[in-house]
């Protein structure tokens, strides 16, 4: 009670509820709990004060929003994609091998002893990359910079900023901006701390105002022991792995090749005949861009257009890792390919397999084998031991073995499966002892040398694995011999039947045949060789048979494109077949005039004539029974029926099949023989069911580049200028998206399309895809090109597309370098690389004018763009180029002389010039007036009737009619008479102004850099100038311009004289005052003055005045003369020590310039 | 490269689209021995009248034709295109023939092309212009024409011998084409007709449009056939009349069959016994070519067997994505089209047939033709 009462009779406590404590302590509770004070201190300093300013920062935000979005490129690289291209370069000395050396060492654990050509490395589970080095001359760097997906920059950090790097910067700004990336060495020159900070970032600013702010430059601070250091290496191969690459538009549309090595094909007994004569070469590298088809031109950079003789993929000498679930890489999958190096262990060619094996790892021995295990560890397995180890082995000479060799016809149709199978097969019979291992060996060459003379167009992947497969093949082949000696005989004679059979095979060997015959045989064989070993001689009634079941199918692809693909025999077949299936390929009815008649060549001649219709067999469609055929084609029909028909497009696939490609049954051993095992398996599914999976499949993968995007964003934001880009992502307009999702979609739906088809047929329709490796053969090549091949600069084969082979006008907007000290004059001609290629051309400079016209310049404006007209082949509006005049290398200055983009081409150029044409009257009537000395024809005043002219003075006139008839007869030809607006006096001259064309000269002269030493420098076409010089030859000057002091005669005027009768009338103001000249002076001048006493005094006072302050004048004079002559002993002496000074001071600085100079030469040497 | 490498190729056949392609590739060509062993040797009066109108559509073209006029050398120069362009076509065939290559080269042109055609409007032979108008138009929109600019206009009908027809045909240029994925045939939902006379009675027409009218009806309620009936100078010159079929299906599928009876005196003509055989009653025309549409549309695919050719061409001009269409049997004209796409291009097709419709599914994928001339804005 007591506490109830105390509780009670206490008041509680009332909390304040306002007041400036309450304020605090809310606040600093708002503070615990984390709520954002929104009050500012100022809250209007950050409102809106003006709507109109609100409004346009509005509108800019939205401007630089939409500014960052481009527009979707749609992605066509549908395979694994080539490596990267990582070009590394750099003024000479700068350490560029040793970088490379670095980061393969770091990749591969490898050492390269010299860069030469590309080095392809495996990087990662998905990645590869292509190291290549720049080579110093300005060819090469152009190559390079058209190539390279990443370009590294090295710079010396003791020395700066070379002209080299910003001219490699320049041009590849010109054809398409890669990825570039900095990085600075010897910084260990650098002994004061201060000063090398001082400088990175000095140079790391210059590097940002040429590229972009926040651009990657990489510092390497020095070496250890003859390299970089190891983490920094490790960063720096970081940054390499993690930098995303944009598509450039003219890569994506062309197909190039970046060879990494080049093979001499041309037949012995010829380059012995003739030293000089024509080569076949093969070039081999990974293809990039865009698909390449067979027929396709290509351009060599440096030699020529040559068209493709032969196009086949190999097997990637550098393959990603299989697909495994692990982290990282295995150290054996750390591969690398630098073939031009020397380096990689196996080379796989058309022609034969080059094993290459470094000195210090042939070790093998017989005692090796005995133990059984492998000796060299560290290196695991090598991919050439097994081969030198069995090469080892041999008993037999080459002869021996030749004659005992057999071919085996399904040795060479192996597919993946059942190689694997085979493989699986020797693995687990491990007792092929040694004789077999190298028989195999030796077999396989022989198939290999069979395999020669097979026409190009086979599919080289095939080849390999046939390659492998026939040797391991004969592997149990053999067994099967040794086993029972007794079936030797009869096997040897299937065989060479077989062998036979192959070659024939090999003969009319067609895309489409090995097609269908590949699936078949992937699974028969298998079983077939076992039937083979047990039946006999039996099998083989059974083999036409198979061949017939193969044929049937009735190819339309065949039938129309078939005359000129297949041979001879294969061509019979299908004409055959034609009987057989017209019933659904032909219309009704046309049996003599369809098909059959258009492959006939005697119908060249035939009616060209779209529409195809035969009155004579219509149905009466009056019946009604007739149009029920169709009546579900239309609406008034059976809906349900009409929606299944479209559905069979997909659906009918089996069924199709079966009735048509006729699978047939081998009664004897029950197995049954399906054509259509590639077949789409899922095809019972629905249209829609179909679409649905595609547009998940876009979705994914929109998903999945978009967050790519968003890291890339998050990379740009990193080193970016503090925008952040990423609160705008959310608002990126549908549009884009929409377009987006539209390319997406596409690409699925080609993909879904492409991987319907059989690999040759698709190779046929959409050319091989980018990132196989390719082996292009060349025929006729000059010579010079095998001569002078040089691996350290790279050899780029692009594509030339529709069109690019013709040479025509092209106009572009040029713009002559800032750091190009001299402007550009027209006529002179100039080396270009544009495209692919790099040529010598003249260009006319022109300007437009308000008018639209085109306006001749002699040179090209200091600071800004002109027009450019050259002749040259053709390229695609919207491609850069740059300009120089000079390629060699020890030009000091900046050598791109002019950066320019390709507005269009044209037939014809529009350029004209002013001309002025000048004549003089020579006959004046009034206002009209016969000039001559214009004209030199009355032809050419016909043509310029109605023309304007103009005298000196500024009198307008017309050009009328040749004024022949006018004059007297005997007048010479040219005279025209022209009016005037007024009469013009015979000292006029008559000035017309015109405007004539200016012709473009056709003419280019392609750079043919490979095919000439590369130290030397490529001359063509000389300017001017230089021809001037050579011959020395003085600048030819024309009197008439030149500007001579301007005499002019002083004017003599005659007196004025009035008429007495004009004067008597004129006021008096205006009356000339004639006085009489006086003889007498007047009174003034006589009169003399006397002074009074107190004037005289006053007067020689002043006079007193006047001497004393003359000569006090004369004395300040004298004093400061002498103060000025001392101060100019003085100067004249200090002028003395400055110019010594200066002196000394200049020649340490030319002995300084000298010393860097002479060590460039001597690091260029 | 000094000099320019030709690509051999021998007679007449398809003609038209060897110069298109040439053209569009810039592939310079010579064809040999064209009709060298016939009568009437060279090229026909048609056919020099094609190359006046490659001519006057391009520029810095080169033509060169021998003196028998058996062999042609013709070297592209740039598709101009261009506003008031006018060319008098030859009478022999009628201005389908012309029109046909004309739309796929004005649409790599530098400019938007404009161009009056005078002459035959409509023959049996070739496309009529009303089917130009109404359905081959709709198969170009497929392809990422825009509809706006692509109009032709008939100004005056003239049919054979005599022609004075005259038609204002305009096409857009385009940067590039874009891929189909054009299999759904559809059905049929209306059957649009235009007919016309030219100096005879409007009664010709009545009677076709009846009789045609009568073998739609078992079928379709949806059936409109226009007339056009022509007097005075947009007449032309010759006396005839004509029809022209258009099915239109759910699926956006335009289906074609025409034809154009000329009551005009022919007899300077070689081919008097055809012409003889046209002339038989309206309506036995209307019935035949009512029935040639619904033999079409038996045939199925997306267009009607004359335009094969031109699908074709513009499948294989697409940017390089799969275009996948369908079609009835290949007709033979379709079938060249084929072989000369490989030649010009290098573009193969794949062919899928389907049997329970007879129908066949052709793939490619487009040479990523762009459109070069068109000038950088």
């Amino acid at each position: 009670m007591a506490a109830d009462d105390l509780m009670s009779s206490q008041k509680s406590h009332r909390t304040r509820k306002s007041g400036p404590t309450m304020r605090k302590k809310s606040e600093i509770d708002k503070k615990k709990r984390g709520v954002a004070d929104n009050k500012q201190p100022n809250p209007r300093a950050f409102s809106v004060r003006s709507v109109v300013k609100a409004k346009r920062l509005k509108i800019r935000a939205v401007e630089k929003e939409q500014r960052r979005i481009h527009l979707p490129t749609a992605d066509r690289t549908y395979g694994e994609p080539p490596p990267f291209v990582v070009v590394v370069q750099g003024p000479p000395g700068v350490g560029k091998s040793l970088v490379i050396k670095s980061l393969v060492k770091h990749f591969t654990h490898q050492n390269v002893p010299e860069v030469r050509g590309p080095i392809t490395i495996v990087q990662g589970k998905k990645k590869r990359i292509q190291f290549v080095e720049c080579p110093n001359d300005i060819n090469g760097m152009i190559d390079c910079a058209k190539v390279a997906d990443l370009a590294i920059l090295l710079i010396d950090g003791s020395y700066g900023f070379e002209m080299e790097t910003f001219e490699f910067l320049n041009i590849m700004q010109v054809h398409g901006f890669p990825k570039v990336m900095g990085v600075l060495t010897h910084l260990d020159k650098f002994k004061d701390v201060k000063k090398l900070r001082k400088t990175k970032q000095r140079l790391k600013h210059r590097f940002w105002t040429e590229i972009y702010n926040g651009a990657k430059l990489f510092y390497l601070s020095g070496l250890i022991h003859g390299k970089y250091s190891q983490r920094e290496v490790l960063n720096l191969s970081r940054f390499i792995s993690v930098i995303k690459f944009h598509p450039l538009s003219w890569r994506t549309s062309h197909p190039y090749v970046l060879a990494d090595r080049l093979e001499d094909v041309t037949p012995p007994e010829k380059i012995q005949m003739d030293k000089k004569c024509d080569r076949n070469i093969t070039l081999y590298g990974y293809l990039r861009g865009c698909n390449l088809k067979k027929g396709m031109k290509v351009h060599i950079a440096g030699v020529g257009d040559y068209s493709l003789a032969g196009v086949t993929a190999l097997p990637d000498p550098c393959p990603l890792p299989s697909a495994a679930k692990k982290k990282g890489l295995r150290d054996r999958e750390k591969l690398f390919y630098a073939p031009m190096s020397g380096i990689g262990d196996l080379l796989y060619d058309k022609d034969a397999v080059y094993i290459n094996i470094n000195d210090h790892l042939v070790q093998y021995s017989k005692t090796d084998e005995v133990n059984g295990e492998p000796a060299n560890k560290g290196r695991g397995k090598d991919v050439g031991e097994d081969l030198v180890k069995s090469l080892q082995n041999t008993k037999y000479s080459v002869d021996e073995k030749l004659e005992k060799t057999f071919i085996n016809l399904f040795g060479k149709k192996t597919s993946a499966s059942s190689e694997r199978k085979l493989e699986e097969d020797a693995q687990s019979s491990p007792e092929g002892s040694d004789t077999e291992s190298s028989e195999e060996f030796q077999s396989g060459d022989e198939v290999d040398d069979h395999e020669m003379d097979v026409d190009s167009n086979d599919g080289k992947i095939k080849e390999k694995t046939e390659l492998r497969g026939g040797r391991l093949r004969r592997k149990a082949i053999f067994k099967d011999e040794d086993s029972d000696e007794d079936g030797d005989d009869d096997n040897d004679d299937e065989e060479a039947e077989d062998a036979e059979s192959d070659g024939n095979e090999d003969e009319d060997e067609d895309g489409e045949d090995e097609s269908v015959s590949d699936s078949q045989d992937s699974d028969e064989d298998d079983v077939e060789e076992s039937e083979d070993k047990v039946l006999g001689n039996i099998s083989k009634w059974k083999e036409p048979l198979k061949e017939k079941g193969r044929k049937k199918n009735p190819n339309l692809m065949q039938i129309v494109y078939g005359a000129s693909a297949s041979s001879a025999t294969a061509l019979i077949n299908e004409n055959n077949e034609i009987s057989d299936d017209e019933d659904f390929f032909k219309p009704k009815g046309e049996h003599s005039k369809n098909l059959g008649g258009g492959l006939d060549a005697g119908h060249v001649n035939s009616e060209d004539c779209s529409k195809f219709v035969n009155y004579g067999n219509l149905k009466n469609w009056k019946e009604k029974e007739v149009c029920e055929d169709i009546r579900d084609r239309f609406t008034t029909g059976d809906w349900s029926k009409a929606a299944l028909r479209n559905k069979n497009s997909v659906a009918g696939d089996e069924g199709e099949d079966d009735e048509l490609y006729g699978d047939f049954e081998d009664l004897e051993t029950g197995e049954k023989h399906n054509d259509h095992e590639n077949m789409e398996s899922g095809t019972n599914e629905d249209v829609e069911a179909a679409e649905r999976r595609l547009k998940k499949l876009a979705l994914r993968a929109k998903f999945d580049a978009q967050s790519d995007k968003s890291e890339l964003e998050d990379d740009d934001n990193d080193n970016g200028d503090g925008i952040n880009p990423r609160n705008s992502e959310a608002k990126e307009p549908g549009f884009v998206d929409k377009l987006k999702e539209e390319l997406e979609i596409r690409k699925q739906m080609n993909l879904l399309e492409l991987n319907d088809l059989d690999e040759d047929t698709r190779i046929e329709i959409e050319g091989y895809r980018t990132g196989t490796y390719l082996r292009l053969e060349i025929h006729n090549v000059p010579y010079e090109m095998v001569d002078f091949f040089d691996p350290c600069h790279p050899v780029l084969i692009g594509g030339i597309g529709f069109g690019e082979d013709s040479a025509g006008y092209m106009q572009a907007r040029l713009k002559k370098h800032r750091w190009h000290k001299k402007v550009l004059k027209t006529r002179d001609p100039i080396i270009v690389s544009i495209g692919w290629r790099r040529y010598q051309t003249i260009p006319v400079y022109a300007i437009e004018d308000r008018n639209g016209r085109h306006r001749m310049l002699k040179y090209t404006p200091e600071h800004m763009h002109c027009l450019a007209m050259f002749w040259g082949p053709l390229v695609p509006p919207n491609t850069g180029f740059v300009a120089f005049q000079n390629l060699s290398t020890n030009q000091t200055g900046f050598r791109i002389t002019a950066t320019s983009v390709v507005l269009e081409y044209n037939h014809q150029t529009h350029i004209a010039k002013k001309i002025k044409l000048v004549g003089h009257p020579c006959k004046i009537k009034k206002n009209t007036a016969f000039i001559k000395d214009m004209f030199t024809s009355d032809l050419e005043i016909a043509r310029f009737e109605g023309s304007s002219v103009r005298t000196v003075s500024g009198i307008r006139g017309q050009v009328k009619k040749a004024g022949k008839n006018m004059l007297d007869n005997n007048a010479q030809e040219g005279i025209a008479r022209c009016t005037f607006e007024d009469q013009i006096k015979m000292s006029d001259i008559v000035f017309l102004r015109a405007w004539t064309p200016v012709e473009v000269p056709q003419f280019y002269n392609p750079l043919t850099t490979a095919l000439q030493p590369r130290d030397k420098t490529w001359t063509g076409m000389k300017t001017f100038r230089e021809l001037r010089s050579e011959h020395n030859i003085p600048i030819p000057v024309n009197k008439d311009s030149l500007y001579k002091p301007i005499e002019r005669k002083t004017k003599k005027f005659n007196p004025l004289v009035i008429p007495k009768k004009l004067q008597a009338e004129l006021p008096f103001a205006s009356k000339p005052k004639n006085k009489p000249a006086r003889k007498r002076p007047d009174l003034d001048a006589r009169r003399a003055v006397v002074m009074e006493p107190e004037e005289r005094k006053a007067h020689a006072i002043v006079q007193h005045y006047k001497l004393m302050s003359k000569v006090k004048i004369n004395k300040k004079k004298a004093k400061e003369q002498e103060k000025r002559k001392a101060y100019e002993a003085e100067k004249a002496k200090k002028e003395v020590i400055s110019k010594k000074r200066n002196r000394e001071e200049r020649r340490e600085r030319y002995r300084t310039e000298d010393k860097q100079k002479k060590k460039m030469r001597r690091g260029q040497d | 490269m000094g000099k320019t490498t030709y690509k051999r190729l021998k007679g007449s056949q398809s003609f038209r689209q060897r110069l298109l392609l040439a053209t569009l590739s810039s592939t310079p060509i010579i064809i040999d021995e064209i009709r060298a062993d016939d009568m009437i040797p060279g090229l026909l009066r048609h056919e020099m009248s094609l190359l006046r109108l490659f001519e006057t559509v391009s520029d810095d073209c080169v033509v060169e034709v021998n003196e028998t006029g058996t062999r042609l050398k013709y070297k592209p120069g740039i598709i101009m295109g261009g506003k008031n362009l006018v060319h008098s076509c030859a009478l022999t065939r009628s201005m389908g023939y012309y029109l046909e290559p004309l739309l796929v080269l004005g649409l790599f042109g530098k400019k938007p092309l404009s161009i009056r055609l005078k002459g035959v409007t409509d023959d049996p032979k070739d496309l009529s212009v009303d089917t130009i108008r109404n359905a081959t138009l709709h198969i170009l929109k497929r392809f990422g024409v825009p509809s706006e600019g692509l109009d032709l206009k008939i100004e005056a009908r003239g049919v054979a011998p005599e022609g004075g027809g005259e038609v204002l045909l305009t096409v857009p240029n385009v940067q590039s084409l874009t891929a189909v994925q054009w299999v759904e045939e559809g059905m049929v939902k209306k059957i649009r007709g235009w007919t016309f006379s030219a100096r005879v009675s409007s009664n010709f027409e009545h009677s076709m449009r009846f009789a045609a009218r009568g073998i739609f009806n078992n079928l379709l309620p949806d059936v409109h056939i226009f007339n056009d009936h022509k007097s005075g100078p947009a007449a032309g010159k010759s006396p005839g009349y004509g029809i022209s079929l258009v099915a239109e299906t759910t699926a956006g599928c335009y289906i074609s069959a025409d034809t154009a009876v000329s009551c005009g005196r022919t007899e300077e003509t070689g081919e008097i016994d055809v012409e003889r055989r046209e002339r038989k009653p309206a309506e036995d025309t209307g019935v035949e070519i009512a029935s040639c549409l619904l033999q079409e549309i038996e045939k199925g695919g997306v267009v009607d067997s004359t335009h094969q050719g031109l699908l074709f061409i513009l499948c294989a001009l697409c940017q390089q994505d799969v275009s996948k269409v369908r079609v009835g049997t290949l007709s033979p004209h379709g079938v060249e089209t084929l072989r000369n796409l490989k030649e010009f291009l290098g573009v193969t097709f794949s062919f899928r047939p389907d049997p329970s419709t007879g129908t066949v599914i052709l793939t490619c994928v487009g040479s990523g033709l762009i459109n070069l001339s068109r000038k950088l804005s």
